[in-house]
């Protein structure tokens, strides 16, 4: 399952914390219209190179669909980032 | 996707929740133990069975005189395993001419590494040995940064 959302989080002492909710869902829509190109691209890398495209494309889209569950968080002195991806 | 969570994005596009009701929700269909604070990362799951792991952590604790920044300053990273292991199969996809000039820049610069024998197995081993791993680094004054690395 690809990610949906990466949720970005800064809360400071300072000032009055930031959410933002980024729906990675949307990009599907360029990656659809650059799909011709991606499939030149590949095939290019099928005949001049040793690479596999299959297997290319089957590691890549496992590394995209296993993002979901990453969590990084940074504090530091009252202050605190938080990158989720959900 | 998983039902709940498409119900709760329905429920976030229709406006009937707000973002922060539609995170809390998110973050309850969360495996529990992750508790999101250094502190209460007590590793639940390092006595369990290891094969189970879902999750690496990494903690770091690191006060200013290591990062030049005011304050004590940590970092709590959590990564899939299987992410990880997604990212070991890259090593597959480096053309078998490149491996013996990786292997040789490699082991100049002091990581004795075979790449081609890299994979998805030896992700497992390390796990499997990974039980709960801490390494403490020296600051120049005395002070002191704490890693913390463990499967959950």
């Amino acid at each position: 399952m690809t990610p949906n959302i990466a949720v970005v989080r800064i809360d400071s002492p300072h000032w009055r914390g930031l959410r933002l909710w980024l729906p990675l869902f949307l990009l599907w829509i360029p990656l659809i219209l650059l799909s011709p190109l991606i499939l030149l691209v590949t095939l290019a890398v099928w005949l001049t190179g040793h690479i596999s495209p299959w297997r290319t494309m089957r590691v890549l889209w496992a590394i995209v669909g296993n993002l979901s569950g990453t969590d990084v968080r940074v504090c530091r002195y009252g202050s605190r980032v938080t990158v989720r991806i959900l | 996707m998983n039902e709940n969570r498409r119900q709760i994005l329905e429920m976030l596009a229709a406006g009937k929740i707000t973002t922060d009701e539609a995170e809390r929700l998110m973050a309850a269909l969360e495996p529990e133990g992750w508790s999101g604070t250094v502190s209460g990362a007590s590793g639940p799951g390092i006595t369990e069975g290891k094969t189970r792991a879902k999750y690496l952590r990494v903690l770091v604790e690191a006060d200013q005189s290591m990062t030049g920044l005011k304050g004590q300053t940590t970092v709590n990273v959590r990564v899939p395993m299987k992410l990880l292991r997604a990212g070991v199969r890259l090593a597959s996809l480096i053309p078998a001419q490149a491996h013996d000039q990786l292997d040789e820049a490699l082991s100049r610069h002091g990581v004795p590494l075979t790449l081609s024998q890299i994979k998805p197995e030896n992700l497992e081993e390390l796990i499997d040995h990974l039980e709960d791993l801490t390494v403490d680094v020296d600051g120049k004054e005395g002070n002191a940064t704490k890693v913390r690395v463990f499967c959950e």
